[in-house]
């Protein structure tokens, strides 16, 4: 008999947890359908945005994005330039919608061509900064650096992707805000917590550990057992999220116009240096929130292994993940500063748009590795850790 | 097939729950007798595998179980003193879940939980919930988790606690069935769980068996120990904070009294027949004074 079909009952094929997944269910079909609401109004108003729009996709029009600052003038002085106001004023209004988005297309070409200015603290981004960067070591002889190396490697990234060409993805980028925003990590890892956290520790308040630790089986294959139901566990709840927040974000207004766009043409992907279609990184975004949600339901799991009650269990595991969100959610100087621990911290590693969003690399032995490739290899190290600790814990755990 | 214990000692920090136990068994039932706080279900529980001795080691065919591991807890069946379940498990799902801790194959495991249902009666109830199970019905699925993977080694601890006489006895008969070319271990308070099917009884005190021997000879030793008197009611109330009693009972308007003692303790009293509850009372000391321990 199956003690996969046990685990997998006790943690999720259970009526409580079948009830927690039903609401979370409907939660994120709340969080799908309000935010693609709150984003234009109703399927009219998109209607008209896709039609309008239609006529705008392509490369860069300098007379339409003379047209778009005006109208984004006219409603920046009465609405003000943050983002977000102005996309709660205008969501009725397709038009205005369409010129603002035109606008930040505009200022997005701009950024492809001439980037960061030299004085900026940010990592150096722009054809003719990357140009001028890379002449600069040149006349220093500095050839054979791993700063020229990586520059080199970026400008040529950046030359084969080409100018960024405007779309409609109006639909997709609320998509991914929902993937892959802080937000997410509220809605997703916290009740993963809760899910995951009786794991091991529910043997310890329920007494089954006599009968688990005497047993043949109760040392290792038991483990296994847990650890791929607890992988199965976090793999629904996280297929849960992203299939409510897919289908309710684009069930109201029918399309999925975009699908087939270059990620560039997102604004939160317009430094991107992956040369994928819109539905390419909607897969990828959900394998990665699978794999992260995975890697903290693991560390969850090891947590339940060591601590003998369920909530705290689920107190150890908030904070972490908490902690890590504050950490991130510092200023620069101390992102800056923590460096790696900010970068693999789970509040980063977790976001699509922190990993996939943008150009950075890691100097590894000389070699200039993608912060994606860096984050897969971190989390696999981290998971195999607590893996090996869960198995080792096990081994020699006692009653107690 | 042989167990054995070599100085097995366990300290829950300053304090020496059992000290320096050396022990050999075999095939048979063993009865672990002793007062609460004795050390029994420490020592089980280190037989058992789920708590590690300070120091010494247990043997098992001359090696020590931690490097046997799984293959030594393979061969165990464990009844721990508290029996637990999962609030939504069955008292089926609850077996078969031992079955796959055990690793049984799933048409052996099926079969053996018909046979054991039918063995602790509890083959009706197999489909409901094991939360709503009575107390000695949860205490029957345990003693038939136990048995389930047919074990070289049966341990238990308090099996009887909370089944009703007609229980007990049966639980004994399929102990007493069992134990052929087996080693049970059957812990308990209850003097009468072991009197009549454990071949050797153990005695065990403040962390250390203090002694061990058959039925036969415990009772043996209390030859001449055991007296029946009489007493008004008014004198006992003093008198038993210095004897030790085994038993009272209200005949002729006196109170006629079971007295366990070296030389006659009250004039008029005779000898009676002693049994091993005489000797555990004797042995222990289980004069009012030490209640309390």
């Amino acid at each position: 008999m199956s003690l996969f079909r046990f685990e997998l009952r006790k943690l999720l094929l259970n009526k409580k947890t079948l009830l927690l997944l039903a609401c979370l269910f409907v939660l994120y079909s709340v969080v799908g359908l309000t935010s693609t609401m709150f984003l234009i109004g109703g399927s009219d108003s998109y209607r008209a945005y896709e039609e309008s729009a239609a006529g705008w996709e392509g490369p860069i029009d300098s007379e339409k994005a003379a047209e778009a600052e005006k109208i984004y003038q006219e409603v920046s002085a009465r609405y003000g330039t943050d983002e977000r106001m102005i996309s709660r004023s205008v969501k009725d209004q397709p038009e205005t919608i369409l010129a603002v988005n035109y606008h930040a297309y505009a200022e997005q070409v701009e950024d492809y061509w001439n980037g960061t200015p030299p004085e900026s603290a940010e990592e150096p981004y722009g054809i003719a900064l990357l140009q001028g960067k890379i002449a600069e070591l040149e006349s220093q002889g500095k050839q054979d650096t791993y700063d020229y190396r990586e520059l080199s490697a970026t400008l040529e990234r950046l030359e084969e992707l080409g100018e960024p060409e405007f779309a409609n993805a109006l639909l997709w980028e609320n998509l991914f805000n929902n993937w892959g925003e802080h937000m997410m990590q509220f809605l997703l890892f916290v009740p993963l917590t809760f899910v995951i956290a009786p794991v091991f520790a529910v043997e310890r308040s329920s007494g089954m550990d006599n009968l688990i630790l005497s047993s043949r089986n109760g040392r290792r294959k038991i483990v296994t057992a847990k650890l791929l139901s607890v992988l199965a566990a976090s793999t629904v709840v996280a297929a849960l999220y992203l299939a409510a927040t897919f289908l309710f974000g684009f069930l109201p207004h029918g399309s999925f116009h975009g699908w087939d766009a270059a990620i560039q043409s997102i604004p939160t992907y317009a430094r991107s240096m992956f040369p994928w279609k819109v539905w390419q990184l909607a897969a990828v975004g959900a394998v990665w929130l699978i794999f992260t949600g995975a890697v903290y339901s693991l560390i969850v799991c090891f947590i339940s292994s060591r601590l003998k009650s369920q909530i705290g269990t689920a107190g150890v595991s908030l904070a972490i993940l908490f902690v890590n969100v504050g950490l991130a959610a510092m200023g620069d100087t101390v992102t800056q500063r923590l460096g790696a621990l900010v970068d693999f911290g789970l509040a980063n590693v977790t976001l699509m748009k922190e990993v996939f969003g943008g150009y950075k690399g890691f100097n590894v032995f000389g070699m200039c590795v993608s912060y994606p490739v860096m984050a897969v290899f971190v989390l696999g190290i981290l998971a195999a850790i607590v893996v090996l600790g869960i198995y080792q814990g096990q081994k020699s755990r006692t009653y107690a | 097939m042989e167990l054995q214990l070599e100085a097995v000692t366990k300290n829950y920090k300053s304090n020496q729950v059992l000290k320096g136990i050396s022990l050999t068994m075999g095939a048979g039932v063993y009865g672990l007798l002793g007062p609460n706080g004795a050390g029994k279900t420490t020592l089980i529980r280190i037989l058992a595998d789920v708590l590690r001795p300070t120091n010494g080691r247990v043997l098992y065919d001359g090696k020590d179980i931690r490097a046997v591991g799984d293959e030594y807890r393979a061969k165990i069946g464990y009844l721990p003193q508290d029996v637990s379940f999962y609030g939504d498990f069955t008292g089926r799902d609850y077996l078969e879940y031992s079955a796959a801790l055990k690793g049984m194959e799933k048409a052996r495991a099926k079969k053996r939980i018909e046979e054991l249902a039918c063995s602790v009666g509890l083959w009706n109830d197999l489909k409901r919930k094991c939360a709503a199970y009575s107390g000695g019905m949860q205490r029957r699925l345990g003693i038939a988790q136990a048995l389930l993977d047919d074990p070289e080694i049966l341990i238990l601890d308090e099996p009887t606690s909370g089944l009703d006489p007609y229980e007990r006895i049966k639980f004994r008969n399929i102990i007493s069935a069992y134990a052929k070319d087996r080693l049970v271990l059957l812990s308990t308070h209850i003097v009468s769980d072991v009197e009549h099917i454990a071949a050797q009884i153990m005695m065990m005190e403040y962390g250390d068996i203090q002694h061990i021997h058959t039925g036969g000879e415990y009772v043996q030793m209390m030859e001449g120990r055991v007296w029946l008197g009489s007493m008004p009611a008014e004198e006992l109330v003093d008198y038993q904070n210095r004897a030790v009693i085994s038993n009272v009972k209200a005949k002729d308007g006196r109170m006629e009294i079971r007295i366990i003692e070296d030389t006659q303790p009250v004039p008029g009293a005779v000898q009676t027949v002693p049994t091993l509850e005489d000797a555990y009372l004797y042995l222990f000391n289980y004069l009012p004074g030490k209640a309390g321990r």
